[in-house]
């Protein structure tokens, strides 16, 4: 039986072919729809991921209940083989230190005086590696307003709001006053080499970034850390997979008595993400749901029509002596695997396009004027396991709804009714 | 080209159910287009509209000595604003202080506002009615990072006009959930007369807010950033997710026009018999392609005023109550609710009607082009072609 | 009728009297305590969370107006260099070769993550212009009688707006000190031990410093070697030898 609808199918193109089509148009468009959402809804997750609480972020348990106060004095201590035990356990994420850091900047007029005094708050970070990973993450390069990326040791960016009050220059020297993390007083020259354009008001007035190794020197942190991220590799947060790195991660340190042990949180514990996160899910739902029934109405059209077409048929076929209800199963079978098929093409060109968007974006940097460092300026997809299901909501089912529906038809007709259709 | 139009009209109307189902299909389209991309504008401006309601809203009025970025500025930057002046305006003031939850230390910024203001969307009622020496409220980082509880009592440090150390113990009466981190973290908030019963300042403010009847004129000493610059940033950013929206937008007219198509693929098909009759009326082919276009076209008007009739009351209902997604508080056990409002610009709709309807009818013209190529005598006899 | 004022009269003189003799002793203690130069050489232990740092250092203290610090270890301090005038404090830097001016805010930082603030160590004014004083009462620490002095605040702009301090009766040395906020809320407490005979003065050798809020142990200074009234040369207590 199902051989023979196969062959039906496949011969006549008319009849299949735009039904087909018309399926997969419809479960392409969900799918990249939905895809596209996630990723445009889960931006601000991006965001506070790239800047502030990775996908995971590993500090040490005592500098986690201070951190607001970033309390160097208690941070994570033996990082370096912390980060490469994680780089091996784990390599489907990439591992990073950064330091944060409070202090006094002091810029110095020629006279050997001050022209400016201001409080600073700095993040340190890896600026100086080959793969520029940092740096593209925090699109540094797209965010600098004066000046270039730093190139040599103890040069920095500063925030342009910063640079201006202070009347800084490109080049100039300022005076970095400080605590180290053993309580120190400590002083530093930092030269500026650029400045950026944050895109938060409270970070163009106050924010530098140096580099980690510049930082660690001067705050004493030899081999430690404010804080250990951990990103996935396609920069998307994926909670059920982190949230199970997590647990086996912090399974190795419970019963530790240490105060200064490691303790990593998940994106979704920092930050209030939490309450965030849920209400992005549930927005994405709300869409999804309502654009799957609105695709399925579509669909149901669609397979409304493809029985319709078919009432001569019908009509001979009963006229041959065929049962009805054997007619409508057919008829079922037929929408069910044309709706299979129109479903899997379009999930196939669903998927692709959304990796695709995924991983190159929609570059639109050319677009917008004054890029800053929160605004990422690509527009990526993100690709989430329900895509492969949702689009065969519409596509299959609507489809045979659809043809149920105008297989109905075949029971109220008569069979005169049905042949006349025929006309011959 | 009347005459397609009038044919296309009689058509439509006598087809009577096949028209209302394929209107309504298109018109709910076209309302949900309008619905998706006020939503996820609604979206956008969520963030400004959070501004707005709890830190911004109609534009700070602010002791020229002060600057909120700059700690510093703290301890000088306030001063009195003549009572006459201070029409629509809530003052605030704020001074440096620390608290010292479970035997550590945290600087924090203690703000003193008028507990019975409703310009901004601060709980700063609660001060009002508690029977706590000194009432306080902090928001929800504030009590994470802190470790407190509403009920909870914290002992605080703060310096009076002269710097001489005044301590007590305050009572956190209420726990605020916020999305504008500016008005939770590293901060408390008291009854403005407390603070200046606490400190010595009486009557002095480091800013005013503004509310929706403040008119701006100069003051001396006090520098005003109304509304629009205050949200700079932010409308930069939402300038930018336009253009992600317009994505958007493409993929949901695409559902729109698959379902004209659809529908029009069909109408060709079920009606060769009369586009025969047409034909062997006399019209050129030209003519019936127009007739069947026109039908495409119209559908898709018809469309426009039924989802007018009812999207306009619906869309409009959305718009005032928003959409609210029920969330967990899980950390307080509240359940928290979230509440978008969705934005409908006037670009958005008219721009939405023409291009349906233009789409709708190239959308029409292409399956009606069959019909040059069919064979009148066939398409009489009722032959599939 | 008569006894009730004459006891009125008597307690009036008697309070007065022992106003009196709060000031005559805190007089004493400064004369005591304070000597037209100083030249000290002493240790901070700042008990931090995860360990204790010692900080050396040797002050050089004229009057209540000028002071001159030079760290002289760990390294991470060695050569740094504090200069207070009056109400304005200087720190230079080796690794920089900077001098900068902390004010305002800056001044209520802890130095070097001790439990002291910057402001703490600039109070230039005598106590007796600060405070009224008043004898409340006796108590014994370590062995030694103490009287136990309250101090309130006469002026609007002191820190703290009273003071309690015990004082050996026989060595006008105070043996521990209370800061009260306004409230009467306690907030630091110092302690005095090591009580030794230096060039005719008993002296603390050691303090302990703690702000009493917060948990830990707070800071030790531990005097090393101390000389009274010697000559300070001038060019100490210049800006522009800091950078020497």
């Amino acid at each position: 039986m199902i051989k023979f609808i196969f062959k039906a199918i496949i011969r006549d193109k008319n009849r299949s072919l735009l039904p087909v089509i018309i399926i997969s148009i419809g479960v392409f468009l969900t799918i990249a729809l939905s895809g596209y959402l996630n990723g445009v809804l889960g931006d601000m997750v991006d965001q506070t991921a790239r800047f502030d609480t990775g996908h995971m972020k590993i500090m040490s348990k005592a500098y986690a209940e201070n951190k607001d106060q970033i309390p160097n004095d208690l941070a994570l201590m033996g990082v370096g083989e912390i980060t490469e035990s994680l780089k091996k356990d784990y390599p489907n994420y990439r591992w990073v230190n950064r330091i944060r850091f409070g202090g006094l900047i002091d810029a110095p007029n020629s006279m050997g005086g001050s022209k400016g005094q201001g409080p600073a708050s700095g993040i340190a970070i890896d600026l100086f590696s080959s793969s520029g990973d940092e740096v593209n993450r925090m699109n540094i390069k797209n965010a600098l307003v004066d000046g270039a990326l730093p190139t040599k040791s103890m040069e920095i960016l500063i925030g342009h709001e910063f640079a201006k009050k202070m009347a800084l220059n490109i080049g100039d020297e300022i005076t970095y006053m400080g605590t180290t993390m053993n309580g120190s007083m400590c002083f530093g020259s930092f030269t500026i080499s650029g400045t950026l354009s944050f895109g938060v008001v409270a970070m163009d007035k106050g924010m530098i970034i140096a580099d980690i190794s510049d930082v660690r020197r001067l705050l004493d942190m030899d081999d430690a850390a404010g804080e250990i991220l951990g990103f996935s590799r396609d920069e998307h947060y994926y909670d059920e997979k982190v949230a199970l790195v997590e647990k086996a991660f912090n399974e190795k340190y419970l019963d530790s008595k240490d105060e200064f042990a490691p303790i990593m949180l998940r994106l979704k514990e920092q930050n209030n993400m939490g309450s965030y996160l849920d209400y992005v899910n549930s927005f994405s739902s709300l869409f999804v749901i309502i654009f799957v029934i609105v695709m399925s109405i579509v669909l149901w059209n669609t397979g409304l029509i493809g029985g319709l077409r078919r009432y001569k048929e019908f009509g001979i076929r009963l006229a041959l002596g065929e049962d009805k209800g054997h007619i409508f199963r057919s008829l079922i079978y037929e929408a069910t695997l044309i709706g299979i098929i129109g479903s899997i093409v379009g999930t196939l060109l669903g998927v692709i396009f959304t990796f695709y968007l995924q991983t190159h974006g929609i570059d639109i940097s050319d677009m917008t004027t004054d890029a800053t460092m929160m605004m990422s300026t690509v527009l990526r997809s993100k690709f989430t396991p329900k895509l492969l299901y949702i689009g065969f909501i519409p596509g299959v089912f609507a489809m045979v709804l659809g043809n149920m529906l105008s297989g109905l038809g075949i029971y109220k007709r008569e069979t005169a009714t049905l042949f006349k259709e025929l006309e011959v | 080209m009347r005459l397609a139009f009038q044919l296309a009209y009689k058509n439509l109307i006598g087809a009577g159910l096949r028209t209302w189902l394929n209107s309504i299909v298109l018109s709910f389209a076209f309302v949900l287009i309008i619905f998706f991309n006020g939503l996820l504008d609604g979206w956008n401006q969520q963030a400004r509209l959070d501004g707005i309601n709890w830190e911004y809203a109609n534009g700070h009025l602010i002791n020229e000595e002060y600057d909120s970025y700059n700690p510093f500025s703290i301890q000088d930057g306030h001063a009195v604003l003549p009572k006459e002046d201070q029409a629509n305006l809530t003052p605030v003031l704020v001074r440096q202080a620390t608290i010292y939850p479970q035997g550590r230390m945290f600087p924090i910024m203690l703000k003193g506002i008028d507990s019975k203001q409703s310009t901004i969307k601060l709980p700063s009622n609660l001060l009002n009615t508690s029977e706590a020496n000194i009432p306080v409220i902090i928001g929800n980082r504030m009590a994470e990072t802190t470790n407190l509880k509403v009920g909870d009592d914290v002992l605080l440090r703060w310096r009076d006009k002269n710097g001489t150390y005044d301590a007590s113990s305050v009572t956190i009466v209420g726990i605020f959930d916020t999305n504008v981190a500016f008005v939770d973290s590293g901060q408390i908030w008291v009854a403005i007369d407390k603070l200046w019963e606490m400190t010595g300042l009486y009557n002095h403010a480091s800013l005013f807010i503004a509310n929706d009847n403040y008119i701006h004129k100069n003051l001396k000493g006090w520098r005003y950033e109304d509304r629009e610059f205050l949200l700079k940033e932010l409308t930069k950013i939402i300038e930018t997710k336009k253009v992600s929206s317009s994505i958007m937008y493409f993929l949901l007219l695409s559902i729109g026009l698959l379902a004209i198509f659809d529908t029009q693929v069909l109408s060709v098909f079920r009606r060769q018999k009369e586009i025969g009759t047409y034909i062997s009326l006399g019209m050129t082919r030209f003519q019936v392609v127009k007739i069947f276009t026109a039908e495409g076209s119209m559908y898709s008007i018809f469309a426009v005023f039924l989802a007018a009739a009812y999207g306009i009351p619906l869309l409009g209902y959305i718009a005032k109550t928003g959409i609210t997604f029920p969330m967990s508080g899980d950390d307080y056990g509240i359940i928290m609710a979230e509440t978008i409002y969705p934005v409908y610009s006037f670009n958005l709709v008219f721009g939405t009607i023409v291009i349906v309807v233009l789409l709708a009818t190239i959308v029409s013209f292409l399956p009606a082009r069959k019909i040059s190529k069919m064979n009148p005598v066939e398409a009489l006899k009722g032959k599939l072609q | 009728m008569k006894k009730i004022i004459i006891a009125l009269i008597l307690s009036f003189v008697a309070s007065c009297l022992f106003a009196q003799d709060a000031i005559m002793i805190i007089k004493r203690v400064d004369d005591n305590m304070i000597s037209k130069t100083q030249i000290v050489e002493s240790q901070m232990l700042i008990y931090g969370r995860r360990k204790t740092r010692t900080v050396v250092s040797k002050s050089y203290t004229e009057g209540k107006d000028k002071s001159f610090t030079e760290y002289l270890s760990p390294a991470r301090e060695k050569g740094t260099k504090m200069l207070k005038l009056k109400d304005r404090l200087w720190i230079y830097s080796p690794s920089t070769d900077r001098t900068i001016q902390l004010s305002g805010h800056m001044l209520r930082q802890s130095v070097m993550g001790s439990d002291l603030s910057y402001e703490d160590m600039m109070e230039d004014r005598e106590m007796t212009d600060m405070y009224s004083a008043e004898v409340v009462g006796e108590e014994i620490i370590d062995g030694r009688k103490t009287w136990i002095l309250e101090l309130k605040a006469k002026v609007d702009d002191v820190a703290y707006y009273s003071r309690k301090i015990w004082v050996d009766t026989e060595r006008y040395v105070p043996l521990k000190e209370e800061l009260f906020a306004k409230s009467g809320q306690l907030l630091k407490r110092v302690s005095l031990t090591d009580i030794t005979k230096v060039d005719g003065r008993w002296y603390p050798q050691k303090m302990n410093y703690k702000d009493v809020l917060k948990t830990g142990k707070g800071t030790d200074f531990i005097i090393i070697d101390i000389q009274f009234n010697t000559k300070i040369p001038t060019y100490i207590f210049n800006k522009a030898s800091l950078r020497k």
